[in-house]
């Protein structure tokens, strides 16, 4: 499925997903979706742009989402408006997943998630009886420890309704960042080479020691997220890191538990920094490299929907800096292993001929296409890629069959206690991007938003507080605290504050868990245990805010008085 | 007739890029100057949001403006389809934002421009429909979902008809009980 193709689905289930802050050019297809008549199902724990348009809204309590999604398979299969000739063609395992889905009746997981029974029967109904129906998740299932599995229970719903294959259908994560699909796709994972092909498999490993020229592991690499823990706690050596080389991530911002991040860069004997503009990272690291933005280089992105597009330089960059492909190369030269790419599509040749799935994807062909969807085996000009990866039902699998995969919900690991009364949650705002490296130094987003950035709060929670909007606030966890402004909210339910994880000041990240998905390790963002506070002196919090910002802009180097009033 | 720019909430979903389009336009070049004192950012739009409600508000060019009624030194003005302030004239009073009945107007610092005392100059700000700017009000171009539109006088009669219309097919159909189709004569 494709971007496009949301417009023209009969109903969209919108589950952890907040088009309209992460991705305004997705939006867009829902809302003209919504005008064609699309039905729609939005599950979010707050009343987000699309929970406002939308038919259903599962306003549900964070931490929920496996219950919520097991009742609605449970109410599809009940009331019988299941696929049973897809089912049985295109899938194996329905009998196991039926005994765990059998438990969770909408009465059942409404004391789960406060959403009421009723509206959960609709939700399954209007889903399972519009076809084509279409699902988007985005980081409100995927931030949570219990992450793959909701995954896979709304590939569950959208096998028993027989939703794959075809236009309009199927489930589409919408990822959190631009080009993660590509960075998937490249490699940069702890387990696979370029084309999701697994170090662990023999085959695959001799192909790329063949082609590279020297003997590569055959064992699963370290995730991002272990990192601090195998710098600070590792207790075999050999298994100890030394060195850190970062680029295109700013750790320092946007891992969980800061205080450890920081402990762990500066416990680490070498870290290298390469990015586009300082960032607090670059505060820990012993060499900063500094890289070519977008507009000022080449190369491919790869698009949510697996289409490889051409990304072309505009500008030529200024001063003492490289694209990064050259600055990994003469890296590696210098190393001894010499890489003496030409330009970009060198590069991009000999991947695609390593990749089976990519290989037809030239240079050629995306200019002429616009976007090529991988898998595209053939370099002839008349394989123009894939756009439904399981066309008519076919799967990816040994036999073609879909497996279904039932797991009991569990809650998130740290929840509200007496000392951390309220939940919270790191959330997106359409202004800023990512860790604000490039949009904090836009002036117009700038002045909509700066920092130390808002915490979402409800009315009633407001009033007990006694803080009022704009008001600084003290926000605590376990792990640590930050100054923030309060935003009193009706689209919050009370109990739960929601932040976004840019600021430097308001930096929500100093009290998130790095609590992990088992399998895709991937931390807890969306729920942590906090406290929020009233700050008596409001004069002091002001000036304290603005001595910590200009710290940070002098660490950085950054001129005073440059760039638009703060 | 004067014009005005009207958001639809079903098609909002709050991005504000309508607010930059507006600040972006009126500054013109200033925006990338270095100098902070060069720029100011006060977009003649906002964007309201509440539980249930993203929709961006502006000045409705009022037909009989209570603003221009209350101002007691004549800076505001109807021209070419709008209702337009004359920031020379402007005093800052407040009393046009007091008597706008949309919170259409705020008051705002002049970029640069101080007074003999050293403060900032201030005054009243709303939306001009981008007089003078080629293509129209900026936020109709910039929205991303186009959920502004320009009311014309053109437009309002249209939606006027289609109103009438609609009025008096539902009239018809509760007397009759039916769709204006199977009527058939009946009494």
């Amino acid at each position: 499925m494709g971007i496009p193709e949301i417009e023209d689905a009969k109903c969209l289930l919108c589950f952890g997903y907040n088009g309209a802050d992460s991705h305004p050019i997705v939006a867009r297809r829902i809302v003209r979706g919504r005008q064609k008549g699309m039905k729609i199902i939005c599950a979010d724990p707050r009343v987000t742009e699309t929970a406002r348009i939308s038919d259903i809204h599962l306003q549900l309590k964070g931490g929920s989402n496996l219950a919520l999604v097991n009742a609605m398979a449970n109410v599809i299969w009940k009331e019988g408006l299941a696929d049973e000739k897809f089912i049985q063609e295109h899938t194996k395992g329905f009998d196991e997943f039926l005994k765990v889905i059998e438990n969770y009746t909408p009465e059942y997981a409404a004391e789960i998630s406060q959403v009421p029974a009723e509206t959960i029967r609709q939700a399954a109904r209007m889903y399972a009886t519009n076809k084509p129906a279409m699902i988007l998740y985005g980081m409100g299932v995927c931030q949570f420890s219990q992450a793959v599995d909701v995954v896979k229970g709304l590939a569950n719903l959208a096998l028993m309704t027989g939703n794959f294959g075809g236009p309009s259908m199927g489930i589409g994560p919408v990822r959190g960042q631009n080009n993660v699909q590509g960075a998937c796709d490249m490699g940069a994972l702890p387990n696979s080479y370029p084309g999701y092909q697994s170090v662990t498999d023999p085959a695959s490993r001799e192909k790329f020691e063949k082609a590279w020229g020297v003997p590569l592991p055959d064992k699963v690499g370290c995730p991002i997220t272990h990192v601090p823990y195998r710098i600070l706690q590792e207790k075999e050596e050999r298994k100890r890191i030394h060195a850190y080389y970062i680029f295109g991530e700013d750790p320092a911002q946007s891992d969980p538990d800061l205080a450890e991040v920081r402990e762990a860069l500066d416990k680490c004997d070498f870290v290298i920094m390469q990015d586009i503009y300082m960032n607090k990272t670059g505060l820990h690291a012993d060499v900063i490299l500094p890289a070519t933005a977008w507009g000022e280089n080449e190369g491919v992105y790869t698009c949510a929907d697996r289409g490889f597009q051409r990304v072309r330089k505009v500008v030529e960059p200024e001063g003492d800096l490289k694209p990064d492909w050259q600055i990994i190369a003469e890296i590696s030269t210098a190393m001894g292993y010499p890489m003496n790419y030409k330009n970009t599509e060198e590069i991009w040749n000999e991947l695609i001929d390593l990749c089976p799935s990519f290989t037809g994807a030239t240079y050629e062909k995306i200019e002429k296409y616009g976007s090529v969807q991988w898998p595209c085996r053939d370099k002839s000009m008349e394989d123009k890629g894939t756009p439904y990866l399981h066309k008519d039902g076919i799967f990816a699998t040994k036999d073609h069959k879909a497996l279904f995969y039932g797991t009991d919900w569990h809650p998130p690991l740290e929840m509200e206690n007496e000392e951390y009364p309220m939940s919270l949650s790191t959330v997106r705002e359409v202004g800023h991007y990512s860790v604000r490296t490039m949009t904090g130094n836009c002036r117009t987003l700038r002045n909509l938003e700066d920092e130390p950035g808002w915490v979402q709060i409800s009315p009633q929670d407001c009033q007990k507080l006694k803080i009022q909007k704009g008001e600084l606030v003290k926000v605590l966890s376990k792990r640590g605290y930050c100054i923030s402004r309060c935003l009193p909210t009706e689209r919050v339910k009370p109990g739960a504050v929601y932040m976004t994880y840019q600021w430097w000041i308001g930096s929500c990240n100093e009290l998130t868990i790095a609590h992990l998905d088992p399998i895709s390790n991937t931390p807890e963002y969306k729920y942590c245990a906090c406290r929020v506070e009233k700050i008596q002196d409001q004069e002091w919090a002001e000036r304290h805010v603005k001595e910590m910002y200009n710290d940070i802009r002098t660490q950085m180097g950054i001129q005073p008085g440059k760039g638009a009033r703060s | 007739m004067n014009y005005f720019v009207k958001g639809n909430p079903d098609l909002c979903i709050g991005c504000r890029t309508c607010m930059i389009g507006c600040v972006v336009v009126h500054e013109g070049k200033h925006i990338f100057e270095i100098d902070p004192d060069s720029y100011t950012f006060h977009p003649k739009l906002h964007m309201v949001k509440t539980a249930r409600l993203s929709v961006p508000v502006q000045c409705k060019h009022c037909e009989n403006p209570a603003c221009m009624a209350a101002c007691g030194v004549n800076a505001i003005y109807q021209e070419d389809h709008r209702v337009l302030i004359h920031t020379e004239t402007c005093i800052g009073c407040k009393a046009c934002m007091d008597a706008c009945p949309f919170g259409a107007i705020d008051m705002v610092t002049v970029a640069g421009v101080r007074q003999k005392d050293g403060s900032e100059k201030k005054v009243a700000n709303k939306c001009d429909l981008c007089q003078g700017v080629a293509g129209g009000p900026a936020c109709v171009r910039v929205c991303p979902t186009q959920a502004l539109t320009l009311v014309t006088e053109e437009e309002l009669e249209d939606l006027a008809k289609r109103k009438r219309m609609e009025s008096a097919r539902s009239t018809f159909c509760e007397v009759y009980h039916c769709d204006e189709f199977s009527y058939g004569g009946r009494e």
